[in-house]
């Protein structure tokens, strides 16, 4: 059973780290294999997928850097990447249907898996644990509504 | 330098198929790096076909669109496959990434709202619908798509003058002459040209738009980043491995898009053949065919017709196999990815 909180209705697994500003986690799978997804906010203000594109296996990305391209609503935009590495699988049930990602963004609607370069330094820019999440994520949840981002 | 609370106004005028799609992307980039929000505009001077950024290419039809020289490009924005030419304004708003709220409906529809009222200014009752389509009635009147480029969004959309609905539906690779005919007549009823004054239009625009965001609208002219941009877009643009696209899973049922909620589909399963038009979840039209219907089509179509597309599988358990079969075809449908 994966570790979790809720915070204000939405649901976060504590096993992985999130960046706080793109809303794509990064979960460590195996020593040298990172999963990455969207988080709850991430997926809510992207509005249903229709389209899920990843750049190809092999490719060497960097932290910030796009690894792959959403479409919601006809709007296009980055999947930005939490840690750099290499790209070695995606998931191509979400790739064949991006619903997935929307229905379950933090089971199976992960996107791809990274070998990464940099783990232990970049790990440090997430947030992670049961400490930072829910405090990191309430803040969010605030700014959003403030901003008028969120319903509700 | 243009002062910090500017709106730039950009207007290309008549620009080849390729321009019409390279200025305002390199406009785009112009502003992710520090160019101020701009709003431009350009026509077509040629009918050419442009494809959403993340769609495949086959659903045009290449080689029709070959042998009438309709060059074929791929946009940056997202949407489905569309017919372009010179009965179309194109108008583009690029903003900071920093300045949209990181909600795509809500952006869009903050980022349309101006361009409504400049519909309205030049006498067309348009409306934003829950679909977030540009509406008069229910028929759209302006295409649109959006897309963030670097750190600029940029979202587009068309004047649409004239409507060429037998040429558009002629770009697109269709399975069957019944669907191409369905799809004409559901871009004849859901489609439609608003013709206005272009440059009233334009004006409307600009007010609007610097309206909305507080800004004061100054012409301006391309950057040397902007230009710059522009020679390597004309490149990228043209290479086959850009306009092919990124690979994606190829659809077991042919579908085409007239407007949100409005689509056609065809596709066949184990001899059961369907073509049908869908409308807000109801089939509009439907054309069946399988051998062991004996003569029945007709009652089956009749008994499809007006109905939700969830319900086919109950309306069609009284045709025995056959109705198993259109079930099934029906059931594949799947306008989300649309």
């Amino acid at each position: 059973m994966t570790p979790s909180v809720e915070v204000q209705g939405y649901v976060l697994a504590l096993d992985r780290g999130y960046e706080p500003e793109t809303h794509v986690w990064a979960l460590v799978v195996a020593p040298d294999r990172v999963r990455l997804g969207m988080d709850p906010l991430g997926v809510e203000t992207a509005g249903a997928l229709a389209q899920l594109a990843l750049v190809p296996l092999g490719t060497e990305v960097r932290r910030g850097e796009p690894v792959g391209s959403i479409e919601a609503e006809k709007f296009v935009g980055p999947l930005t990447a939490p840690l750099s590495g290499t790209v070695i699988a995606h998931n191509a049930a979400a790739v064949a249907d991006p619903g997935l990602v929307h229905r379950d963004p933090l089971g199976d609607g992960w996107l791809l898996e990274l070998a990464p370069s940099d783990l232990d330094a970049e790990r440090a820019l997430l947030v992670e644990g049961a400490e930072q999440v829910p405090p990191w994520f309430e803040h969010k949840l605030t700014e959003y509504r403030l901003k008028g981002v969120l319903a509700e | 330098m243009p002062a910090p609370d500017t709106l730039r106004v950009l207007d290309f005028g008549r620009a080849d198929a390729l321009r019409s799609q390279t200025l305002w992307h390199a406009v785009a980039y112009g502003v992710s790096a520090g160019a101020p929000p701009t709003l431009s505009f350009v026509r077509p001077a040629e009918p050419y076909v442009c494809i959403g950024y993340h769609r495949r290419l086959d659903e045009v039809d290449v080689d029709a669109c070959r042998v009438r020289g309709l060059p074929v490009l791929r946009r940056m924005v997202g949407g489905g496959p569309v017919y372009l030419d010179d009965g179309q304004m194109f108008f583009q708003i690029a903003l900071p990434v920093s300045a949209v709220v990181p909600n795509r409906a809500r952006a869009l529809r903050a980022l349309l709202a101006p361009a409504v009222q400049a519909f309205r200014s030049v006498g067309v009752p348009a409306e934003l619908d829950a679909d977030l389509e540009l509406v008069v009635g229910d028929q759209k009147v302006c295409g649109h798509g959006a897309g963030q480029i670097e750190n600029a969004v940029v979202v587009v959309g068309n004047l649409i003058e004239r409507f060429d609905h037998d040429a558009a539906a002629a770009t697109l690779r269709v399975p069957r002459p019944e669907a191409r005919a369905e799809l004409v007549r559901l871009m004849r009823r859901y489609v439609a040209a608003t013709p206005a004054d272009p440059q009233a239009f334009r004006e409307a625009a600009t007010d609007a738009y610097a309206t909305a965001f507080g800004l004061r609208a100054a012409r301006g002219r391309l950057s040397t980043l902007e230009a710059e941009r522009l020679v390597e877009l004309d490149r990228r643009f043209q290479d086959p491995v850009w306009v092919r696209g990124p690979e994606r899973p190829a659809p077991d049922v042919w579908q085409a898009k007239v407007r949100a909620g409005v689509w056609v589909l065809a596709a066949e399963h184990r001899g059961a053949s369907v073509v049908a038009g869908v409308a807000r979840g109801r089939i509009e039209h439907v054309s069946v065919t399988d051998a062991e219907l004996n003569g029945d089509a007709a009652r089956v179509e009749q008994a499809l017709v007006g109905q939700r597309l969830d319900d086919a599988p109950a309306v069609l358990g009284d045709f025995g196999p056959p109705g198993e079969r259109v079930a099934a075809v029906l059931a594949r449908a799947d306008a989300s990815r649309l």
